[in-house]
């Protein structure tokens, strides 16, 4: 794999398997035939509605679960961080140590997950509810810490999964700020939403995921423009989405 | 992850645990001592009073055999259910899935520490003073650790694959309260086969009966089988390590998806 390339996808799939009765299972193709490359610096969005599996793509890309079909190659080294809304978050524990054990859990020592503490502070915008217990803060006040606490830690792939729906006007405005500070550099993104004008502020190139089909993929203007006024339809048949650029 | 940042991480999350639950309880860290004595008070006045049974010193008897027994079921029995109380944050990031059990069985050695003390304040109240032998009790504590750790490990791998593991768990734990001579001296069985083979395949039998050799006893305990006991569970726990390493995908497949 060449060393631009950070993760590439090769027809990806995804069957959910659960016990319905003892020896029943119910079995759910929830991704099919997906394949794309991310090289460095790429910014991809992946457009969907629910349940077309976004989520459950984060996760196999995020290294979390294992792909099913197909395979997943991600270049040695590479640190990707999955940041989604509220989940991983310890209920009764601070936000500060909330964000202590997520950047120790992205490999930082205690001293250097200290030293950002403060910064992870004021960008959330938390105050004196940074010292509470997280079962205290609303799912905006939960979304922003996350992102704070993601933003600070150094990743080469930032996955976020509808990390920024939830959160006033003043934060997404802070967020996007500093997203596009942070990803003039060499990370790389992919940025999961349903909502298409979300993601053409921050990505170049775009996936349409529908019911686990990639729908359409290219240019962010280009699918996102299919997206807003096509209704759900998945491909005939699983494949690559087509104009996907290819190293 | 190095192995640096894996200890630092299972002891800030330990301490971090702890805080959290002590400060949801109006008597706070003075549970960790509490707890235990209350249950040994319970056992005390149902066979030393109800049933009429037990002798001498029964109650430090007890507490030898009761506080050491519950480090274990309770670092097991909590330490089973780590990977799947943490499926929110196994869903999240490519964590080592070692780590969960870790940090429970952790926050159980952080609890211990402050009970041993009074078991050993105890001891001496019994007439039973500091010499050296009491530093035979330190490889003891580290053999039951790696017992507990052992165990943590195998639970939580076997309740990831199915919930229903962690009722035999449950069982298992009343099991070991009656095999393990908590509540009866293991040397009072009749049957000499019977007695090796209890100290012999039950690490708890064994440990319980070795502090009371050094607290109660001023005896040593067998050395050589706590070696040998000590060396094979390090052994099961780095097999369990290379499962973990080569199943921590699935793990959280099933943790998080079924």
């Amino acid at each position: 794999m060449s060393q631009d390339i950070l993760i590439k996808a090769n027809r990806v799939g995804f069957t959910y398997k659960s016990r319905v009765g003892f020896f029943k299972y119910f079995k759910h193709q929830a991704l099919s035939g997906v394949s794309f490359e991310l090289k460095r610096g790429d910014k991809l969005a992946i457009l969907g509605r629910n349940g077309s599996g976004k989520s459950t793509l984060m996760q196999i890309l995020a290294g979390i679960i294992p792909p099913t079909h197909g395979s997943l190659e991600v270049s040695a080294g590479v640190k990707r961080s999955l940041l989604t809304l509220g989940l991983g978050f310890r209920k009764d524990l601070t936000g500060r140590d909330n964000a202590l054990l997520s950047a120790m859990l992205q490999g930082y020592s205690r001293s250097e997950a200290l030293s950002h503490m403060d910064e992870i502070k004021e960008f959330s915008m938390l105050k004196d509810f940074f010292e509470r217990p997280i079962f205290t803060y609303s799912s905006g006040m939960r979304s922003r810490l996350g992102f704070a606490t993601a933003l600070y830690t150094g990743i080469d792939v930032l996955l976020l999964d509808e990390a920024l729906a939830v959160g006033d006007a003043t934060f997404k405005k802070r967020a996007r700020e500093a997203m596009n500070e942070k990803l003039g550099g060499n990370q790389s993104l992919i940025f999961v939403s349903h909502s298409a004008s979300e993601v053409s502020k921050f990505c170049d190139t775009a996936l349409w995921l529908e019911k686990g089909f990639i729908c359409a993929s290219g240019s962010v203007r280009d699918v996102a423009a299919q997206y807003k006024v096509a209704p759900a339809k998945p491909m005939a048949a699983p494949g690559v989405g087509k104009g996907m650029p290819k190293a | 992850m190095n192995v640096k940042q894996f200890v630092s991480l299972v002891h800030v999350q330990a301490r971090m645990g702890l805080k959290a639950e002590a400060s949801k309880l109006i008597l706070s860290y003075f549970w960790w001592i509490l707890e235990p004595l209350l249950y040994v008070v319970i056992f005390y006045l149902v066979f030393a009073y109800f049933l009429e049974r037990g002798g001498p010193n029964y109650l430090f008897f007890l507490m030898c055999g009761k506080i050491p027994l519950l480090w274990f079921t309770k670092s097991v029995s909590k330490g089973s259910n780590s990977l799947i109380q943490n499926k929110g944050l196994i869903g999240l990031m490519d964590a080592p899935k070692t780590l969960f059990p870790y940090i429970s069985v952790q926050e159980g050695v952080y609890r211990q520490w402050a009970v041993f003390w009074v078991l050993l304040c105890l001891a001496i109240a019994y007439d039973s003073y500091p010499d050296s032998l009491w530093w035979l009790l330190l490889p003891l504590v580290v053999s039951e650790y790696l017992f507990i750790i052992a165990c943590t490990l195998l639970g939580a791998w076997l309740v990831s694959y199915a919930r229903d593991v962690s009722k035999l768990i449950g069982m298992f734990m009343v099991f070991m309260l009656f095999a393990s001579g908590v509540f009866w001296d293991i040397n009072d069985i009749p049957d000499p086969w019977l007695r090796e083979a209890l100290l012999n395949y039950n690490p708890m039998a064994f440990y319980l009966d070795s502090f009371r050799a050094i607290l109660m006893r001023d005896e040593v305990y067998d050395m050589f089988h706590l070696a040998w006991l000590s060396g094979l569970l390090v052994v099961v726990i780095a097999a369990l390590h290379v499962l973990y390493h080569y199943d921590s995908r699935n793990i959280a497949l099933r943790v998080v998806i079924r």
